[in-house]
């Protein structure tokens, strides 16, 4: 009810136009389809709404990568990256929005979920069913690098997941798990969108790693019928939040305008655009509308395995955690 | 963000380089060459090429990456030497200029004056931008065996319509002291240059409206005597300078008009300051830089010298008109400074005025700033550079009232008159060799009645970067 009447009183703050304005969406890699779709959507809805033209501007990297540029400078508007710790940094070393951002905005500012599954070739030639298939000998494993990626932040901690919940698991079993899926990785790019270019596009691997969206859009439009999913027996619930950069959209004067567009993320027309681009909608109708295109998979939360983000990026991927034990060159 | 850059390279060099050789071996391990079905050992190899082959790839992405989040560091012939941070908000500049001349001075047959070889100007000038609105500048003189600050300001620059500057600069008046002293088009200024302040300390807000269509300035300094170039004041009077120019033609033949008005007013008061006394009065200066009029001043009792005593106030209108290789420039000064000598006082009123025209030869576009040359000196190229031709008239009148109690008919002029013509040689952007002739008629200035006219030949070379 509250984001209703937001939703409808921002345009009044802007009533009678203005002159254009310009956003600045800084968000991770594989969104750069998504938001396209969704600016047109928005710039249209937020003409008639208020008259004035509004144009965004996107940037898109390994969402880690992308939350460092923004503490140094890079003029962000509203960010959309792909973990809640990505712009916690932001908000604590770039002090560039409050704490609380994540209590702004719905379901913990994320208007869409997304999880990790796996992505083989046609056929599956290697086959591949499950996560521990990852760490056999021979098979070549596509994923970015999680110093850098939000995506591949959330693959190591699905893969870690899977490892504790086997039969005698414990974290020593898990991180002797890791250590062979990531022997067995040949290639780590940046983001997200590297790995799947280098996986469909180059040819290299015999598994990707992906966000869902990534691997239905390379399913579907990347490569049809040249790709299979596969659903691991566990998976984990990625949030990918958004907000409002206060002090940058303050000083560009463009924080109303700001907020309507992230706030539109939760409209209807939002939702069915996130769903289009392969992200799970947080509105039940509407996800119920397209749950044929994604599979049901057992979905553990980074709160309830990890003890939350900071926890988790401490134990793993923080320099000297277990990720850099773990990647040791020459090993 | 390049310090991540770099490491993510490396990482991915050294990653894959560790990750297939162990592949490899895993394969062979327990596995014969022959043993290996032969489709699977091309798979094997092909995926490795491709490995290999994606490794260059994302070497080269994240080299060029890195290469676009560097600082860089240029000299350019325009505006020297810089170093600027990658996202462009922080920029050094180092430029400078020098002027070395050759000054003759005809008919002076009682070498009463030096033909000489000197350099007239040798500043180095630092310019910074300091984030998004700020920056600062500072340039002094090494020329002429001395060290003269002439500028040291910094710059807020909240938006192209509304700056602020603070600190030691040229104040809004003169015309042509407002042209950089490379860009005036004879060695030295004009007459009207006499009656304007030079350097002055204070802070101004100004700004161009409507792309400069209207330029406005408007200052507090503390005020300084014609052509005075200060580093304090004399009493707690602040003077108000201000000055609005308008170019008010945008497109068409008139283009290039612009014309403007500028104005100072204050209060000064001479008097001593310690054991040295300070006149608060100027002096002014024939095209040679021959000192030519100045107040009577008496070296032994100080106080019987000519004071500055209240009010000073200057209004200057001016212009210029641009067209192609045509350009005319002129500006009229009055000066106005209440003056007493003992129980003497007066206000004395002092104008100045001059016109000059200038024709490139070689058809480059005349304007404020030096030109570019269409073909710059290069020889071989058939390359000569711009050709300048430049005159002038201007006039000096001082106030009559002067004489003869606050300046002695005998060694200062109550007029003067100068006719010059010159050309100028734009090699290229930097380098200009300049040669003018002047002659300047006076009315009184000597025992015998007129000072003797000045024919003052000058050659420059000029190096700006």
């Amino acid at each position: 009810m509250l984001l209703a009447l937001s939703i409808g009183a921002a345009p009044a703050v802007a009533q009678g136009g203005g002159k254009p304005v310009t956003l600045l969406n800084v968000s991770y890699d594989p969104t750069r389809e998504l938001y396209q779709d969704f600016n047109q959507q928005f710039a249209r809805y937020w003409k008639e709404k208020t008259g004035q033209d509004v144009t965004v501007r996107q940037s898109h990297g390994g969402s880690g990568k992308q939350a460092r540029a923004v503490i140094d400078g890079l003029g962000a508007d509203v960010v959309t990256l792909a973990l809640a710790y990505d712009i916690d940094q932001i908000a604590e070393k770039g002090e560039l929005l409050p704490a609380n951002w994540q209590s702004r905005l719905p379901d913990n500012s994320s208007p869409y979920t997304s999880t990790i599954v796996l992505l083989t070739r046609k056929g599956n030639p290697k086959g591949i069913k499950d996560w521990g298939d990852l760490g056999k000998p021979g098979v070549s494993v596509i994923t970015p690098n999680p110093k850098t990626s939000g995506g591949a932040r959330w693959n190591f901690l699905a893969a870690w997941a899977w490892a504790l919940r086997q039969s005698g698991g414990n974290e020593q079993t898990a991180k002797e798990f890791v250590t062979r899926l990531y022997r067995n990785v040949p290639v780590l790019d940046a983001g997200a969108r590297g790995s799947t270019t280098t996986f469909v596009e180059r040819g290299i691997g015999d598994v990707l790693i992906a966000w869902e969206n990534e691997a239905l859009l390379a399913m579907k439009e990347l490569g049809p019928g040249k790709f299979e999913i596969v659903a691991p027996s566990i998976s984990i619930l990625a949030e990918p939040p958004v907000a409002v950069v206060d002090r940058v959209a303050g000083k560009h004067g463009t924080k109303a305008v700001a907020q309507a567009y992230l706030e539109y993320l939760y409209t209807d027309a939002g939702q069915e655009i996130a769903a289009k681009h392969f992200y799970r909608p947080r509105n039940a109708a509407i996800a119920a509308k397209y749950r044929a295109q994604f599979p049901e998979l057992n979905l553990v939360t980074v709160n309830d395995v990890f003890g939350g983000w900071a926890k988790a990026q401490a134990q793993f991927f923080a320099d000297g955690a277990v990720f850099d034990q773990i990647y040791q060159p020459g090993r | 963000m390049s310090a991540v850059r770099h490491w993510v390279g490396g990482f991915i060099i050294v990653a894959g380089t560790a990750t297939v050789a162990p592949r490899v071996m895993a394969q062979q391990e327990g596995a014969t060459p022959d043993s290996v079905p032969l489709a699977a050992r091309v798979d094997e190899l092909e995926q490795q090429i491709l490995v290999l082959k994606r490794l260059r790839e994302l070497e080269a992405d994240s080299i060029a990456a890195a290469a676009k989040d560097k600082s860089t560091v240029t000299a350019s012939g325009k505006d020297g030497f810089s170093i600027k941070s990658a996202d462009g908000k922080y920029v050094l500049k180092l430029r400078g200029y020098a002027q070395a001349d050759g000054r003759f001075f005809g008919g002076d047959d009682s070498k009463a004056v030096p033909n000489t070889l000197f350099l007239r100007r040798a500043r180095p000038i630092l310019e910074a931008t300091v984030g998004k609105y700020f920056g600062f500048r500072i340039m002094p003189d090494f020329a002429q065996g001395q060290t003269v600050l002439f500028d040291a300001y910094g710059d807020v620059n909240l938006t192209p319509a509304f700056a602020v500057r603070l600190g030691k600069f040229k104040p809004p008046v003169g015309l042509e002291r407002l042209q950089s002293a490379t860009d005036v088009v004879f060695a030295e200024r004009g007459l009207p240059t006499n009656l304007v302040p030079n350097r002055d300390i204070g802070f101004q807000l100004g700004g161009d409206i409507h792309g400069g269509v209207l330029s406005y300035a408007v200052g507090v300094f503390n005020g300084v005597p014609d052509l005075g170039n200060g580093d304090g004041d004399l009493n707690d009077s602040k003077d108000l300078d201000a000055r609005v120019f308008l170019q008010p033609i945008t497109k068409g033949s008139l283009k290039g008009l612009g014309i403007g008005i500028a104005g100072t007013t204050g209060t000064e008061q001479g008097g001593l300051s310690g054991t040295t006394l300070s006149s608060g009065l100027p002096a002014y200066r024939s095209p040679g830089q021959q000192t030519v009029f100045r107040y009577r001043t008496d070296v032994a009792v100080p106080l019987n010298s000519v004071l500055a005593n209240g009010r000073r106030s200057r209004l200057v209108p001016q212009g210029y008109f641009y067209s192609g290789p045509f350009g005319i420039q002129s500006e009229y000064a009055v000066s106005r400074q209440e003056v007493r000598l003992g129980p003497s006082a007066a206000e004395l009123t002092h104008t100045a005025w001059q016109a000059s025209g200038s024709f490139f030869l070689t058809g480059e576009k005349a304007g404020f700033r030096s030109p570019t040359p269409k073909k710059v000196f290069d020889p071989s190229q058939k390359g000569f550079g711009a050709l300048e031709l430049v005159a002038r008239y201007g006039e000096l009148d001082v106030d009559d009232d002067a004489f003869p109690t606050f300046a002695s008919p005998t060694s200062a002029i109550t007029k003067e008159k100068s006719a010059g013509v010159g050309l100028n040689w734009y090699l290229n952007k930097q380098i200009k060799v300049a040669v003018n002739y002047e002659h300047t008629a006076f009315d009184g200035g000597a025992a015998d009645g007129d000072r003797k006219a000045e024919d003052f030949f000058v050659t420059r070379f000029q190096h700006s970067f």
